[in-house]
């Protein structure tokens, strides 16, 4: 498994590098006050629903699947190498925005827990994306379930804004949270989407054991 | 001289296609080459021998090993070579020790790089710049690196030039210079089957058609060049299928010597595979006539 996971980083090494240095010029420019935090926060969440996606795609390209199952793995440890690359990756990624979190609050241009919170529900949402899409990779392929990225990314927003619209859902209870709430509301966000993942790592694992390649 | 696969009974059903009652054995020291037109079931022998589709009915043993129950277990002592390099273009031959040693216990990186020198492979240089020869060669030495009882090749030599499928062929023979080893391979290029197996499988239809050593099949078989006054006087019997054209019959015996002895008038030259492909694949049988 552990090898299915040093191929992912390996396929993939060269649009990591390319994001690393992305990531490292909008830190350094919400540094200089150029952006704020957001251009990191908002980078970061597209590296963790971009990567896991790609790899799909660079898997059906090399035909790769076939290959995997020819090897002494079951489909859950197969499947867990994904699920182990995308918690790698939301750990990497975490780490990068907690560091540009601090260097911008050391130098005085945000909210050091206004800025972290902020993390943890963009990565949370990122993630409850990738919950999805993730089984929906499997039993669909890259190609096919690449609609879907759009529709899983909008239709909640959509939905919310409308259901607000026609006054079904008052979200004004919002704005009256307080700061300590927020912040717990946000770890619960991202806690639910880690626990989306062992959902869907299973829902994944039965969609590969019933898979003929 | 244990049995490296066995199948019994291989069943496999699709809406336009199925594969019916295959028994098949690979005894360990041997190469067996799985030839049939395209669509025949070569390719889902092998998926279903590698648990890559559910089978309908059947056994299949791998290095004595239920494929099914002990997958896990039998597949450690393979080395599978597919049509295509399944090894992704940005990688390098040097990463795929990283990706598969943690895969296989057995795997040897000492024997790893001395296939890829062997091979003349370059490990740090992008897969994506090598050729089709060079993608294969270096599938093989990934597939032999783990040091596997048995290899399964599926079409791997189709497309490559005679130098290389020979590099390949060579590779094979040393694979089974150790008894223990055996080599099951699909392949459409028969010459190539005619130089290295021992054993040949031939799939027509879904349906094993010859189960046979080489040297027996090359020994005995036997194309029969005639008229179609001469097919006439032929018993229906002595000929295994028959091909009619504008200029000229051509049937295929299953004995030669005694076809020649029975009919000293007619020409019986050797069959080679391809004689034996076309005419069972294409032939008819006499007795239809």
């Amino acid at each position: 498994m552990y090898g299915l996971i040093w191929k992912d980083f390996l396929v993939l090494r060269k649009t990591l590098r390319l994001y690393v240095l992305f990531l490292l010029g909008y830190l350094g420019m919400a540094l200089l006050g150029i952006f704020d935090l957001t251009f990191v926060t908002t980078f970061c969440v597209v590296i963790l629903m971009i990567l896991p996606i790609s790899a799909f795609s660079y898997d059906e390209f090399a035909r790769w699947d076939r290959y995997a199952r020819t090897l002494p793995l079951s489909s859950r440890q197969i499947v867990g190498g994904r699920y182990l690359f995308v918690l790698l990756l939301l750990l990497v990624v975490a780490a990068i925005g907690a560091v540009s979190a601090v260097l911008l609050s050391l130098t005085g241009s945000a909210d050091l827990w206004e800025s972290l919170g902020a993390q943890l529900a963009s990565l949370g949402a990122a993630l409850f994306i990738v919950d999805v899409m993730l089984p929906l990779n499997y039993r669909l392929g890259p190609e096919k379930a690449r609609p879907f990225l759009f529709a899983v990314t909008f239709l909640p927003f959509i939905l919310l804004f409308l259901l607000a619209k026609a006054d079904i859902l008052d979200l004004s209870f919002l704005d009256r949270l307080r700061p300590g709430q927020v912040i717990a509301g946000f770890i619960l966000v991202l806690l639910t989407a880690l626990a989306g993942l062992a959902v869907s790592f299973l829902i994944s694992c039965r969609v590969t054991e019933r898979k003929e390649y | 001289m244990t049995n490296c696969i066995e199948i019994k009974g291989l069943c496999k059903s699709y809406p336009d296609f199925s594969l019916q009652n295959i028994d098949l054995t690979l005894p360990g020291g041997t190469i067996m080459g799985l030839i049939g037109e395209n669509g025949a079931g070569k390719t889902t022998t092998i998926k279903c021998i590698l648990n890559l589709i559910r089978r309908d009915a059947g056994e299949i043993t791998l290095l004595g090993r239920d494929n099914l129950r002990e997958e896990r277990a039998a597949k450690a002592g393979v080395g599978v070579v597919l049509d295509e390099c399944v090894f992704h273009d940005a990688l390098r031959p040097r990463d795929l020790e990283r990706i598969l040693a943690p895969v296989y216990p057995t795997w040897d990186n000492g024997l790893y790089r001395d296939y890829l020198d062997k091979f003349r492979l370059p490990g740090k240089n992008l897969i994506k710049t090598f050729s089709r020869g060079m993608k294969m060669k270096l599938s093989l030495a990934a597939a032999l690196a783990h040091r596997p009882q048995l290899l399964i090749l599926d079409e791997a030599t189709a497309g490559l030039d005679p130098v290389v499928r020979d590099e390949i062929l060579d590779e094979f023979l040393n694979f089974i210079c150790d008894e223990d080893h055996a080599i099951l391979i699909s392949s459409h290029i028969t010459s190539d089957l005619e130089k290295a197996a021992d054993y040949i499988t031939y799939l027509h239809q879904g349906r094993v058609v010859l189960s046979q050593p080489k040297d027996e099949l090359l020994d005995r078989y036997g194309r029969v060049g005639c008229s179609t006054g001469d097919l006439a006087a032929i018993e229906p019997g002595d000929l295994l299928r028959v091909r009619r054209g504008t200029f000229g019959c051509e049937g295929l015996t299953s004995d030669r010597d005694v076809f020649q002895k029975k009919y000293p008038g007619l020409t019986v030259d050797p069959a080679s595979l391809e004689d034996i492909m076309l005419l069972i694949g294409k032939g008819e049988s006499l007795c239809t006539d």
